[in-house]
């Protein structure tokens, strides 16, 4: 039995419909890339799993009990962590506070942070600044170590690389190809290199459903089928 | 003419005075205004019933005192008696503000601001209401100063109190005294404890902090039930001032200092509200010492209040330490 699935999930934002019916799995100890252009409903997918965005119809299963109709922070203590897309760090919160903030358990504190510092040791440097005041580059590295810390089961990671210098998407990827070894993720990237590189298997959505999958080792960036539903 | 009254005001004994008037002021609009601004601050929630819940605890507080206290207690227990009040008003506003938070707040989170507005409004009317009519079943005068339960103050603080050259009231000192408590009891609570960090960070971005597992609703629940809470407790010591005293129009006269020091603070930041309270009650007293020795108008300095609010909204609309965009979920 998948650690994840989605079956039939249908997803609106007002009365524009955006998820059509997506279905995928994700099983444990495996990371799963969802590929596909821009506003077809990759992050909506994350959204709808987390019951940000809750699904009109369909079924979102997590360790065979369904998620749908439990509340986020419910969502959360089942073991599902969020990195998103805008990172969405506690910019007035310390680096150090962020990361407290999404430990659990206030006994495991310790370890959790130190999960976070050997990840990125730049954040123990920085552990006392308020995390507004870090790089974008740094901040992305909390917003993955704050889902590192989070005793997560599965984690959803949204465009890690959006928006950073190529040094920095490295140390990036570093970090989450580190995390897989023992983490499951749902991966949404745009840079389809860096998400082949990290995944064992993918999905391509287009229009708000799931258009075709397979082993990201059987594949290239080039191939047709990224081409053909990637492409502007 | 300036020059003259310029050296009067420089002069120790004025400055000082001046300066310990500001002070007591200032704590008096940090503890009103804490409440209001946490609350803002997480659910986005302005709250217009914030001024009748400070009243309603300087009735309770008072009633607290008026049962306990006789004429034979000293300053000590009067003191004492007072800080029991304090908590029990503290303990039995928590409650209220709880279940009205469960009860009327809480289905309107997802409309549009006005809902709350209203709603909160319509709660000032009621709880205005309701007070005065228990008043009137005891015969009671709604609109003057319950003058039994400013009777329990101990004679101390009725009292002028020298500090070297500069003799003021004990009863500022008292309250100063109330309001550093205050201020860093609520600085311990958001920065010292597990809870208070989940406040910041739903402050912050309630949806994000969902996200890592925290039951931002229950935290709002907890932060409206305290931030009645502190309402009251500040209504209990406003019941002993004869600047303010326990009665209806307190409610009316609480809310307003309230929500300007909340609005130049930077709606929903506590560090703002203590800023801003010192620079409200800074300015309320420096212009009342003007207006009473010179200018000799005594309906004006309360204007200064709003200037202080204009010139705020004029160049930093978002506060002293606002950020553009806070609260929600």
């Amino acid at each position: 039995m998948s650690l994840l699935e989605l079956d039939g999930v249908h997803a609106y934002y007002g009365d524009s419909h955006i998820l059509e019916g997506v279905d995928l799995s994700v099983e444990a100890g495996e990371v799963v890339a969802l590929v596909g252009r821009n506003g077809v409903g990759k992050t909506t997918t994350l959204r709808s799993i987390l019951q940000l965005t809750p699904p009109r119809a369909g079924e979102v299963r997590f360790r065979e009990e369904s998620l749908v109709g439990l509340e986020t922070h419910e969502v959360a203590q089942r073991g599902v962590g969020w990195i998103p897309e805008d990172r969405r760090i506690f910019s007035q919160l310390t680096v150090e506070e962020n990361l407290r903030a999404a430990i659990p358990d206030a006994d495991g504190v310790s370890s959790g942070l130190s999960l976070a510092f050997d990840a990125f040791p730049i954040l123990e440097e920085r552990r006392g600044q308020d995390a507004g005041t870090l790089s974008g580059g740094q901040q992305q590295m909390l917003a993955i170590a704050r889902g590192l810390v989070g005793e997560n089961d599965l984690l959803l990671v949204d465009e890690p690389s959006e928006g950073l210098a190529p040094q920095i998407v490295a140390d990036v990827a570093e970090a989450l190809s580190a995390a897989s070894e023992d983490a499951t993720m749902l991966l949404v990237e745009q840079n389809l290199p860096l998400a082949l590189d990290l995944a064992d298997r993918f999905y391509i959505v287009d229009n708000g459903r799931v258009v075709d999958d397979g082993d990201a080792d059987a594949v290239s960036a080039d191939d047709e089928r990224f081409r053909r539903y990637l492409s502007a | 003419m300036i020059v003259e009254a310029l050296a009067d005001f420089l002069t120790l004994s004025e400055l000082g005075r001046v300066v310990v008037q500001g002070l007591a002021k200032s704590a008096l609009y940090v503890m009103i205004a804490s409440g209001l601004t946490l609350i803002f601050g997480l659910m986005g929630v302005l709250n217009f019933a914030h001024g009748s819940l400070t009243m309603v605890g300087a009735y309770l507080g008072g009633l607290v005192m008026v049962l306990t206290v006789s004429q034979s207690t000293g300053v000590v227990g009067r003191l004492g008696l007072f800080f029991v009040a304090i908590v029990v008003v503290f303990g039995a506003l928590t409650i209220l503000g709880g279940a009205i938070e469960t009860t009327v707040i809480r289905p309107l989170y997802d409309r549009p601001p006005i809902y709350q507005i209203l709603l909160t409004f319509g709660l000032t009317l009621v709880v205005d209401e309701i007070v005065r009519i228990v008043l009137g079943l005891y015969g009671m005068q709604p609109l003057s100063d319950w003058q039994a339960a400013l009777a329990t103050k101990p004679q101390l603080l009725r009292e002028p109190a020298a500090l070297g050259p500069v003799e003021v009231r004990w009863l500022s000192v008292f309250e100063i005294l109330l309001g550093v408590l205050t201020v860093a009891a609520i600085w311990a609570f958001l920065t010292r404890t597990r809870y208070g960090l989940y406040i910041r960070a739903g402050s912050e971005d309630s949806e994000m902090a969902s996200a890592l597992g925290i039951d931002v609703r229950q935290v709002f629940t907890v932060v409206f039930a305290l931030g009645i809470g502190l309402a009251g407790a500040a209504g209990t010591l406003l019941m002993w001032d004869v600047a303010w005293g326990a009665s209806v129009p307190l409610a009316a006269e609480t809310l307003l200092p309230a929500f300007i020091v909340v609005i130049v603070g930077g709606l929903g930041t506590f560090r703002g509200t203590v800023v801003a309270s010192l620079v409200v009650g800074m300015t309320d007293s420096t212009m009342t010492w003007w207006f009473q020795n010179y200018i000799r108008f005594t309906g004006l300095p309360e204007l200064t209040l709003f200037l202080v609010l204009v010139v705020t909204l004029v160049v930093r609309p978002q506060g002293l330490f606002g950020v553009e965009e806070v609260g929600g979920h």
